[in-house]
Order: structure tokens, then sequence, then C-alpha cells
């Protein structure tokens, strides 16, 4: 028997291991790649799935139904149909001046969530920035960056936001967008500083390193991906917190000024009606609690999905 | 443990003083100035000029800044533009009502929390569990206002069981006792608006943190030198799931201060939340400085309890 032969005869390692295992359908089920793993944990998350129906039917309705339905005219007042509570002509009933509540609540829906969103999106950029310069360069920057973070911290967000609303705000969605947005970057950059701290000390990190890979490389391509999964869930989490704290600067007259009309300005507006119309308080003020609380049921499914320590069911 | 804490204190200075500077250029930045404040059509540009040397806003702002730091330090936060009172007679007057609602919020939160996290973790994936997670969900989508609103119509405007706003019945002489239940009456409210916001979060997390002591060895052992359930519940696992509880509501302090300005706005409760925004309106700075000001320290403060609170707590800490 010549070598080749035996190599070929030699129980491979499967063989080995088949007489050792019992093939449970554990052991046979294909391997799933990391994202399906995560898809399919996050498909199995009923009150998750429950809340993002909700949020993709809230977007297409508030983009698309006043379109579809013919109620597109927020502002056009109809004096004969004044108060009148929810209907089939008007859905969501009319206000004192008979302007469509349907039509309102659907635009300053668009409001609410466009100022949810960006502000979203530029806090996250912001705190990813500000998170990953202090924990990758540590020493100096670090406590710099940080001692800046609990400065922010310190002063109770929205005495600080009344105080800028009031002074420098024209009441635009992009003013209100960008002021959440410079105050909401706290958490996150905190966040990501302690993921870099934690992951820039890794050997592959080190790899990369030794086969000359710059530091802004490291940072954005290595490190940060492998904290994706933190700020993700944040960002999801934060929206739903953004959108209340727009709708309590409207609800005081320190956020958005009309006609930029968004929940919190309807139920401001809807608040002196409140005896003869309390729909104008209920249905915006449900709009906001369902819609945030959608945000943060995907939130919270998205991190028992991404988490690698849940037990794989 | 003593070393710690001083370096502790010496750490907040320079953050404070930071913070005094923020806040500083921030009110500053604000247009308008008591003459926008005090208004008065007759006032020529030497009148204008006299008003604003007269609240030593003709100066240079590093040497406002420095009076103002050094004034402070010393309890004088200057006179409001609008009452020409001292800033520390108005803050005082306001103080107590905003200390009683703050503190009956916080302590009835923490309570709540607590009791009913260790209920949802002990009866992990029970009915009880689920109705609670999700109850919390709801508190925790719920903006403040909304809230008020709701318990105020509720209780308030329909049922008729609760004063609507403010601290006590106005126009009525009330002996010693129907007095303090008049308060406490009026109290009721605004707290529970402002509790519940923190209860939600709170809770969730006192349940996952009792969950992951209640997995730890020692757990295991006491049950097999026979403590009961409850005992191992309540003496061996409650202190120790409580540590990390501490850190959340130092984080969420501030919070906890701003929602309770929201409250005291929708309940017309005569607190700082009120001085604050009257103050916004009228621009009137010293008294938005001085409320920032104390705002924040006390924030810093609450951390610091919380960090020392931390150590003391769990002697597994600690500090170098």
């Amino acid at each position: 028997m010549d070598i080749s032969e035996k190599i070929n005869t030699a129980p491979t390692q499967e063989d080995e291991l088949e007489a050792f295992l019992d093939l449970t359908p554990e052991l046979v089920r294909k391997r799933r790649s990391q994202g399906k793993i995560i898809f399919d944990r996050f498909i199995r998350n009923r009150a998750a799935i429950g809340g993002l129906a909700f949020l993709v039917l809230l977007i297409l309705a508030c983009f698309l139904a006043p379109f579809i339905t013919g109620h597109n005219q927020p502002d056009v007042i109809h004096l004969s149909d004044t108060l009148q509570g929810p209907s089939l002509r008007y859905p969501f009933g009319t206000d004192d001046l008979g302007r469509d509540e349907f039509a309102r609540a659907m635009f300053g829906g668009q409001v609410s969530l466009e100022v949810g969103l960006t502000s979203m999106l530029v806090s996250i950029i912001f705190g990813i920035g500000i998170g990953s310069i202090a924990g990758f360069y540590g020493g100096i920057i670090d406590n710099v960056l940080m001692r800046l973070t609990d400065v922010v911290l310190a002063i109770p967000l929205y005495l600080l936001l009344f105080v800028l609303s009031a002074t420098f705000s024209d009441g635009s969605p992009r003013f209100v967008i960008l002021l959440i947005a410079f105050f909401g970057w706290t958490n996150v950059a905190r966040l990501v500083r302690g993921e870099f701290l934690a992951l820039k000390e890794r050997e592959y990190v080190l790899a990369a390193r030794t086969i000359g890979a710059r530091s802004f490389r490291l940072m954005f391509l290595h490190i940060l991906p492998n904290a994706a999964g933190a700020v993700i869930v944040s960002a999801t989490l934060l929206v739903g917190a953004n959108i209340i704290l727009e709708s309590v600067l409207s609800y005081f007259g320190f956020g958005l000024h009309l006609p930029s009309a968004s929940w919190g300005n309807i139920i401001a507006l809807g608040q002196d009606l409140y005896d003869s119309a309390p729909w104008l308080v209920f249905i915006p003020g449900l709009l906001i609690f369902f819609t945030v609380l959608s945000f943060n049921l995907v939130g919270d499914g998205l991190r028992d999905a991404l988490d690698p320590y849940m037990t794989e069911r | 443990m003593g070393r710690y804490i001083i370096r502790r204190l010496l750490q907040a200075i320079p953050l404070l003083f930071l913070l005094s500077i923020f806040v500083f250029l921030l009110i500053h930045a604000m247009p308008g100035g008591p003459e926008q404040v005090i208004f008065n059509p007759h006032l020529d540009a030497a009148g204008r000029a006299a008003l604003r040397a007269s609240f030593g806003l003709d100066q240079p702002l590093p040497v406002q800044y420095i009076k103002w730091l050094g004034n402070m330090l010393t309890g004088n936060f200057g006179f409001s533009f609008q009452t020409k009172q001292p800033v520390t007679d108005l803050l005082s007057e306001r103080f107590p009502n905003t200390l009683v609602l703050f503190a009956a919020a916080l302590s009835i939160a923490l309570v709540m929390a607590v009791l009913l996290g260790s209920l949802s973790a002990q009866r992990q994936n029970s009915a009880t569990d689920y109705t609670l997670t999700a109850l919390s969900y709801f508190g925790l989508a719920m903006p403040a206002f909304l809230l008020g609103l709701f318990l105020q119509d509720v209780f308030a405007v329909q049922l008729h069981w609760l004063p609507v706003s403010g601290t006590q019945t106005l126009g009525f002489s009330f002996d010693f006792f129907n007095g303090l239940l008049d308060r406490f009456l009026h109290l009721i409210l605004p707290t529970t608006a402002l509790a519940t916001l923190f209860v939600a979060g709170w809770s969730r997390f006192m349940r996952s943190s009792m969950i992951d002591v209640v997995k730890q060895d020692y757990m295991r052992t006491a049950r097999a030198k026979g403590v009961t359930p409850r005992a191992m519940l309540f003496q061996h696992a409650l202190r120790n799931a409580v540590i990390p509880l501490i850190t959340v509501v130092a984080i969420d302090f501030g919070s906890v201060a701003g929602g309770a300005v929201i409250t005291e706005g929708i309940f017309a409760w005569p607190g700082m939340g009120q001085l604050f925004f009257n103050s916004l309106e009228s621009r009137d700075f010293p008294v938005l400085l001085a409320i920032l000001v104390i705002g924040a320290t006390f924030v810093i403060m609450f951390n610091l309890i919380a960090d020392i609170l931390y150590g003391v707590m769990d002697p597994r800490i600690r500090y170098s």
C-alpha cells in the first residue's frame, strides 16, 4: 500500500465525528450567515415585527394617504364644518376653523417623523465622530472630549433647549432638528467611546496596524463596524426620544412655529378646545404614543437580535 | 475611600467652572436686556445706558463674568431685571415647592421601580411579568406633558377627585391638619405624572439586574442552606441588584429635573420650573443664569453621591 492510497482511505475528520455524535437536526441544519441569524432572531420577535409594521404603515400613510384619499389640504378652512367629530367625511374630525384633522395629522406626521429621523442621523454622526476620536486616541483628547460631554449632560436638557430655542430659533424644522441633534449626541458618544476602548486592544486591530493600516482606516473600517450593533440600537431608540423632545418643545411654544405644524403643535392648539373636541388632543397624542412605542419595540428587538450572547433558539 | 471622595470633589470643580462659562456665554448671546424687559417708552439713550450700567452690563464680558462668578460663590446671584428683587429671594421662595415635588416623585419612582422590577424578575415570564413589561413600554412612549394632561382631565376635571393645579386651595383658611391634607391632595397628580415617566425605565432595569443576580452561585448556595425564596430575594439579591440601578438613576437625574419643569408648567406648580418659564418669556437673564447653574450643580453633585454610594453598597469596588 503506497502513501497516496493510505491518505485516501484514512478516515476524514467528519467521518470520525459522526461516529461520536448523534446527528440532531441542529447539526444537520445548513449553516447560516451572520446576517441571516440576526434576521431570523428579529423575525421571531412578534412585538418588534408589530412595531415595524406600524412604522411602515405610518410612514406610508403620512406620505401617501393625503394624496390617495384626497385629504391633502391641511390648511383649508371649512367654516360650515367646524368642530365635527370623527366621521366618514372627516376621519379624524375637524377643528374650530373646520380644518381637516386627518390631513393635518398626516402632514404633521411628516414633520414629526422628519424631525425625529433627521435629528437622530445628525446626532449619531456627531456621536460617532466624538466618541470614536475620544476612544481611539485616549489621553488628553479623550479627557477634553469627555469633560465636554459631561458639561452638556449636566445641564438639564429641557432647560437648555428651551433657552436656546427661545433665543435663536426661527421655528423652522431645520433649526429644531439641529437643536435637538446638537445635544442628543452625548449618549451615543459615550457608547461609541466605550466600544472603541474595548475593541482597540483586540489582536485584529493590532494585526491591521502591523500591516500598515492608518488610524483613519483602523477607526472606521476595522473598529466601527464591530460597534455598529450598539449604535443601531441606540439610533432606533433615539428616534422615539427625539420625537417626544420635539413634541414637548412645540407644545410649550419653543419648537416649530406655524405653519410647520407637527403633532406637538396640533396638541397645543387643540388643548384649548379640549372640552368640546377632545379628539384634537387624543388623535395626535395617540399618534405620538404609538410611533414612539413602535420605535422602542423595534430598537429592543434589534438589541436582542444583535446580541451574540443570546442563546440561539 | 476618603481620598477618593476628595479627588472626585476636586474633579468636579473644573467641570463646574467650564459649565459656568458655557451657561454665561449662552445667556449673554440672547438678544435683549433689562431695557427690553422694563418697558418704558420715555427711556432715552442716556436712560438706557444708565439702566445697563446699573446692572453692570456696560462692562466687557470677561469682567462681567468674573464679577458674576465671584458674587455667585458668595451666594449672591444678582438682581432680577423684572422685579428688581435679589434673585436669591426669588429662588428661595420657589425652591421648597420644587424640592417637595422632586423629592416626592423621585422617592416614589424609586420605590415603585424596585418593587415592580423585583416582582417581574421573581415571576419571570409569568402573566404578571408580561403585564408589567407592557405597562413599562406604555410609560416609556408617553410624553411627559400628555400624561400630565390626561391625568388632569380624568382625575380633576371629569371625576373631581383631586385638584387641577397649584399647591393649595386659594381663598380658604384651613386649620393646620386640613391645610396639610389640602397640600397633599394637590401634590398627588403632579407627583404621579413625574414619577410614572421614570418608573417605566427604572423598573425594566431593575428587572434585568435582579435576574442577573438571581443566577449567581451565591444565591444557589443560600437556597441550598435553606433560606426561603422570599428572604433570598429581599435579603440576599435586592442589595446587589440595586447597585447598577444607582448609576442609571444618577444619569437620569438631569431628565428628572427637566421633567419637573414640564410638570410644573402643566400643573401650574409655583416652583423653579414656572419661574424659569416666566423668566424665559421676559428674558430675565440673572434668574435664568441662576436656575441653569443651580440645576447643573445639583446634577453633578448627585452623580458624585451616586458614585460614592456605589462604593458603599458594593465593597468589591476599590477606588484607586
